[in-house]
């Protein structure tokens, strides 16, 4: 039984201790973005506020994926506001834990509710949960403050090392063709089910079919279609219940 | 372009993510999530990567183009044949890089 700390710094620090491992996952990730925001051009404290505002590996990386393929401000905005619309799930996942902290606490939460740290902080409080409803005084929030945190200056770190490292490297090393090698990992995990097969599918015909499209809106346009592809397989294969 | 369009495009993104963020533990802490909305998640991820994938190796310039005479097609197909054996993120970053610096050593153009 892992030892329940019993003070908020208690928590905090055991959010960072347990957040810790996950950054070598995804400090790879903020290097590699790093790296590739150079290459597409941006300038190094604006890929360096991205990751502070956005602070979303996926979305950061399609940004910049984007810019560097020409991409105009509204398909670019309307892409990643779709990639990131995930983050409603999480947020759903996390409300009945949070929802009793006052506003502040929320809305700081809010900031560090990362796919990461979300996976680490419903652990802690499902645990707990599990173990005993005792008395104390509920303090869980603290690490899920911790375990966010963490990630939050892991991902700032490794961008910053990938803007540094990104300078000193000759563009005849490719590192940019790391962006679309990691969406080709990424799929690969995520092609489970048959709907979602579907949707990545036609998505993947569409950009080659709207390929013209001024500004990359084809991009849009796929990911719609494959959208509606994945919600008619899912009625198709998946009958009334 | 712009650096000014380009941070008043990160700003808007970094805004509308915060909000889904703070979406069900503040706006709507008391409602649950629509069902047609949890749906639609579950979809977003493998069509955005797909659509990304096909149109970084198959288009350049508004144009379509099968370069199978290029050394990034290829390593992308490497790379798509680990990451389905290992199902390993880094693994497969590693292994698409590595068939990409061989094919280059091997047909320099």
């Amino acid at each position: 039984m892992v030892q329940i700390p019993t003070s908020a710094g208690g928590e905090f620090l055991a959010g960072c201790r347990d957040e810790a491992p996950l950054l070598l996952g995804v400090a790879p990730f903020g290097m590699i973005y790093g790296i590739a925001a150079l290459a597409a051009g941006v300038p190094a404290w604006v890929a360096q506020l991205a990751s502070a505002i956005v602070f979303a590996g996926a979305a950061q990386l399609v940004i910049v994926q984007m810019l560097a393929a020409g991409a105009g401000f509204i398909p670019i905005a309307l892409t990643s506001g779709l990639l990131n619309l995930r983050h409603v799930l999480y947020s759903a996942s996390m409300a009945e834990y949070v929802r009793h902290l006052p506003r502040r606490w929320r809305l700081l939460l809010a900031y560090v509710l990362t796919d990461e740290a979300y996976a680490v902080a419903v652990l802690r409080y499902q645990q707990r949960h599990a173990a005993a409803a005792d008395a104390t005084a509920d303090l869980r929030h603290w690490y899920f403050l911790g375990a966010g945190f963490t990630l939050w200056a892991g991902w700032q770190l490794s961008t910053a090392a990938g803007l540094l490292f990104g300078a000193t490297i000759p563009p005849e090393w490719e590192l940019d063709f790391a962006v679309p090698l990691t969406f080709i990992a990424l799929l690969t995990l995520l092609l489970r089910e048959r709907a979602g097969q579907a949707a990545a599918l036609v998505a993947g015909l569409g950009a080659l079919a709207f390929a013209a499209l001024p500004y990359k809106l084809g991009l849009v346009a796929a990911i719609v279609l494959g959208l509606a592809a994945g919600a008619w397989a899912v009625r198709r294969l998946e009958p009334v219940r | 372009m712009s650096t000014t369009t380009l941070v008043l495009l990160l700003v808007l993104v970094g805004v509308l993510t915060y909000l889904y963020r703070y979406a069900m533990i503040g706006l709507f802490a008391s409602r649950s999530l629509p069902a047609w909305l949890h749906a639609l998640c579950r979809h977003i991820a493998p069509a955005s990567f797909a659509a990304l994938t096909a149109s970084g190796l198959f288009v350049a310039g508004g144009e379509v183009v099968f370069a199978f005479d290029t050394p990034r097609p290829w390593a992308a197909l490497a790379a798509v044949l680990v990451a389905w054996r290992t199902r390993n993120v880094l693994a497969t970053i590693g292994a698409g890089m590595a068939a990409l610096y061989l094919l280059k050593l091997l047909f320099p153009t």
